[in-house]
């Protein structure tokens, strides 16, 4: 008898610590043991009441410091006879404020005055809407006392200051979630595809592409030991717009990509034997992009086809004697695709001079609406950010667009023999419902013949 | 008092030391308990003074001593805490200029900083605040540099010359323990730019945002044309030593050096950031008629714009527009791509660049009308 009470004393400690530890599985299998005897009620921490299907475990916390005390928050005494003062919220209801956090400010007659939480807890109620007046003594707001949201919230917001501070700009896009929980992206990941959506007018709240990965990585190893949550976030109506239009673009279009490669050897060379000569007199730096938007436009008079758009209400192909052709221009604000105008009768430094105004209209946030619409063919340069190779994606409702890549020394046969040569791999995305595959390949060929040598513009070849 | 005076100014005489041990001992050094500072900031960079005003009130002991800090900036609108600043200032005008925008942390209205523009802060424990008493050093210090300028403060802590003229106004902020006011002095500043900045951007706006009271403004020069800067800083400290009953010379500081205030380059960065300049603003809304135009029919048409924007973002926006102008698919889609885009102008031309992009003809026409006319509200 003795020996077995002791067994089951044993047992029972046993299975007691597994009920405290909160493991219900554990809790079930050791209630069938002490079923055989009787309900037990335990004094501080655990009671069992037999339920029809099962047994359920309730846990009751009597200790002081749990007891939830709502305190209301009165205006402090203004300074120097002042009477009133309007009221800035800093914290909203159901914000949790740790104590001399500050809740709100007070600015009356030109101070600012602020005023801090007096203890740590969740914010119940705003008593004063925001700009309204208060005077001294005026309730303010309510505080519930003690411990608020579990701190694994505030974990990545103390990270994200000290980490998000090295590169200002990407703390000012981070993308404005509703419950700024952590500064990982969850929703894309902070690298697209670079040619297929370099095209694209994206929100401020985007990627920083070069900037967005270095920080999310870092704070991985840090905030994933601390939760493994999600967060959800939603969709900006300007990505919901332009995802919309891509994916009508695929399923309109039949599109197709050729590739290509170009020698930048001689371009290199020129740019280099002309650089201070047309700064001089040009007062702008001379880049490769004027080279490629010129052999675009050239190429585009000589192929009308490329240039040209299907309707797909009317079922006509619209033509077009003009060439606009869109460039895409990073600013710290995000991607932004203003459209060079009549192309086809600029010379390089017309080209650049206006890529240079676009590009300071963008940084100055001066770009207007008509600096942004139109366009009939795209180019976009994957190569500043390192791309080799890829596909990039149309930008409705244009016909094709030309992807440019990273150039990179390979080694290349020239004239039977093995050379290292600044290599471009460049790429045609086209819609074959309006071009075929010999005029997209001219074409291309035609970009390559014009950059590989600009003599050839010379000489109407 | 000699010997005060080395122990203060010993560690700033070890000529090549180091800077951190410099700065550090200005405020730590516990010889001078009843003492005060008188800085002077090297920067121009109104973010960076303002970095430093917030790294000064935030890690110095205040109950100790008092501080002044001097500095001037590079051609800027700040305003203040609680204030909108497309109400407060012009800022296409200000974007065309290059002139940036600051928030400030205290409170009050908009002013425009140039170098011609001396800015003085008070430091003081909460105690110790005195704005009165601050202003006196100000005007007092003139009176004796000129004594015919007739220089006076008023209630509202403006300093005015003639009677009639504001050559200083005044903002402050308490916190917890600390305290801290400041204020301008036009020596010298561009008033013609001062005027055009300071008026509104955008007519239409209801908001509770601190308003500005506008004066007419002038500079000390315009009247005591002989008052050289170093004279005015000069004067300015001595008076400050006179009325605290300190002696102290003035200290220049660099608001960049990390190692003498650590933290202030991320305080920096969090004043420039778009989230404080613009996302601080209190709530309001825009109501207003748009004029819209289709020039090829030459026919027109009225339609009423409501906005509300929040934290700098739009909240909610409605477009009463006729169904025959333009299909309501089209509007609906302009009001639903501008909602949670900040308020800018170049952003709102971004989305509609968007929107454009599938239509054509007479559609095309009349929505590149409209996104137009929206932007216009906002510029």
């Amino acid at each position: 008898m003795l020996s077995h009470s002791r067994c089951l004393t044993r047992n029972f400690g046993r299975s007691l610590s597994a009920i405290r530890q909160g493991n219900n599985v554990l809790a079930r299998r050791s209630t069938s043991v002490l079923s055989a005897i009787h309900p037990i009620t335990l004094n501080n921490s655990v009671k069992y009441s037999p339920r029809s299907s099962g047994f359920q475990i309730q846990y009751f916390r009597t200790s002081v410091a749990y007891r939830d005390e709502v305190i209301t928050v009165k205006t402090p005494a203004f300074a120097e006879s002042v009477t009133e003062g309007d009221v800035r919220w800093e914290k909203a209801v159901g914000d949790t404020v740790s104590e001399d956090e500050v809740v709100c400010e007070i600015e009356t007659d030109k101070t600012s005055v602020q005023v801090p939480s007096p203890a740590a807890g969740v914010i119940e109620e705003l008593l004063v809407p925001d700009g309204g007046k208060v005077e001294g003594g005026t309730p303010l707001f309510k505080l519930k006392k003690g411990a608020g949201a579990p701190k694994t919230a505030e974990a990545p917001k103390a990270e994200a200051p000290a980490a998000t501070a090295p590169p200002p700009p990407s703390a000012a896009q981070a993308p404005p979630p509703p419950s700024a929980v952590g500064p990982i992206p969850t929703t894309m990941p902070p690298v697209p595809p670079v040619p297929a959506h370099a095209m694209d007018t994206k929100p401020v709240s985007a990627i920083k592409p070069t900037a967005a990965p270095a920080v999310p990585t870092a704070h991985a190893e840090g905030v994933a030991k601390a939760a493994r949550t999600e967060s959800r976030v939603k969709m900006n109506r300007m990505r919901l717009r332009i995802a919309q239009r891509l994916k009508e673009a695929q399923n309109t279009c039949a599109m197709l990509t050729t590739f290509n490669e170009v020698d930048m050897s001689n371009i290199t060379e020129m740019r280099k034997a002309y650089k201070d000569a047309f700064l001089k007199k040009h007062n702008i730096k001379l880049g490769f992009m004027s080279a490629f938007v010129k052999a675009a436009a050239q190429a585009l008079t000589d192929q009308p086809a490329v240039n040209a758009v299907i309707d797909d209400t009317t079922k006509e192909i619209v033509y077009r004697d003009y060439v606009d052709i869109s460039v895409a221009v990073a600013t710290p604000k995000g991607l932004v695709v203003p459209v060079i105008r009549s192309v086809e009768g600029m010379n390089f430094a017309d080209i650049e001079k206006a890529i240079n105004l676009l590009g300071e209209k963008a940084r100055k946030n001066e770009l207007a609406v008509e600096d942004m619409d139109g366009g009939t063919f795209t180019i976009s340069n994957g190569g500043v950010f390192g791309s080799l190779f890829g596909t990039p994606i149309i930008n409705p409702p244009q016909s094709a667009i030309l992807g440019m890549h990273g150039i990179f020394d390979r080694p290349v046969a020239v004239g039977g023999k093995v050379e290292i040569r600044p290599m471009m791999y460049v790429a045609l995305t086209y819609d074959h419902r309006l071009i075929d595959g010999r005029e997209a390949v001219t074409f291309l060929r035609k970009i390559k013949s014009v950059v590989e040598d600009p003599r050839v513009l010379l000489l109407d070849m | 008092m000699s010997s005060q005076l080395s122990r203060i100014f010993s560690p700033l005489r070890a000529g090549n030391g180091n800077q951190l041990n410099r700065t550090r001992s200005l405020f730590f050094d516990s010889a001078n308990s009843r003492a005060g500072l008188v800085l002077q900031s090297q920067s121009t960079d109104v973010y960076q003074n303002l970095a430093l005003e917030d790294w000064i009130d935030a890690h110095v002991d205040l109950q100790q001593r008092s501080i002044l800090l001097l500095w001037r900036n590079r051609p800027v609108v700040v305003i203040g805490r609680h204030q909108n600043p497309w109400t407060e200032c012009n800022l296409s005008a200000m974007r065309r200029l290059g002139i940036p925008l600051a928030r400030r942390r205290s409170g009050g209205g908009t002013v425009y900083h140039d170098l011609g523009n001396l800015n003085m802060t008070f430091f003081a424990s909460k105690k110790g605040y005195d704005r009165q008493r601050n202003l006196k050093v100000v005007t007092e210090a003139l009176r004796r540099l000129r004594p015919e300028l007739a220089v006076q403060s008023t209630e509202r802590f403006d300093i005015l010359l003639n009677g009639h003229y504001k050559i200083s106004g005044t903002a402050s902020r308490l916190s917890r323990k600390s305290s801290y006011h400041h204020c301008t002095l036009l020596h010298s500043a561009d008033r013609s730019a001062l005027s055009s900045l300071l008026r509104p951007s955008c007519p239409h706006i209801q908001s509770n945002a601190t308003p500005s009271i506008p004066s007419p403004v002038t500079n000390l020069t315009d009247h005591a044309p002989s008052l050289e800067w170093e004279e005015l800083l000069d004067a300015l400290v001595q008076q400050y030593n006179r009325e605290f009953g300190l002696s102290c010379m003035s200290t220049m500081v660099d608001p960049t050096n990390e190692s003498s205030f650590p933290g202030v380059s991320n305080m920096a960065a969090e004043l420039r950031s778009w989230e404080w300049t613009f996302g601080k603003t209190p709530k309001f809304s825009i109501e207003t008629q748009l004029e819209l135009m289709d020039e090829q029919l030459d026919a027109r048409c009225s339609a009423s714009l409501h906005m509300e924007v929040k934290s700098g973002r739009v909240e909610s926006c409605r477009l009463d527009i006729t169904e025959d102008w333009l299909p309501l698919k089209l509007s609906k889609q302009l009001t639903d791509i501008l909602i949670g885009e900040r308020f800018c102008p170049h952003r709102v031309a971004a989305s509609a660049a968007e929107l454009l992009r599938p239509e054509s003809g007479r559609l095309y026409r009349r929505l590149h009308n409209l996104c137009e006319a929206v932007v216009a509200v906002m510029d």
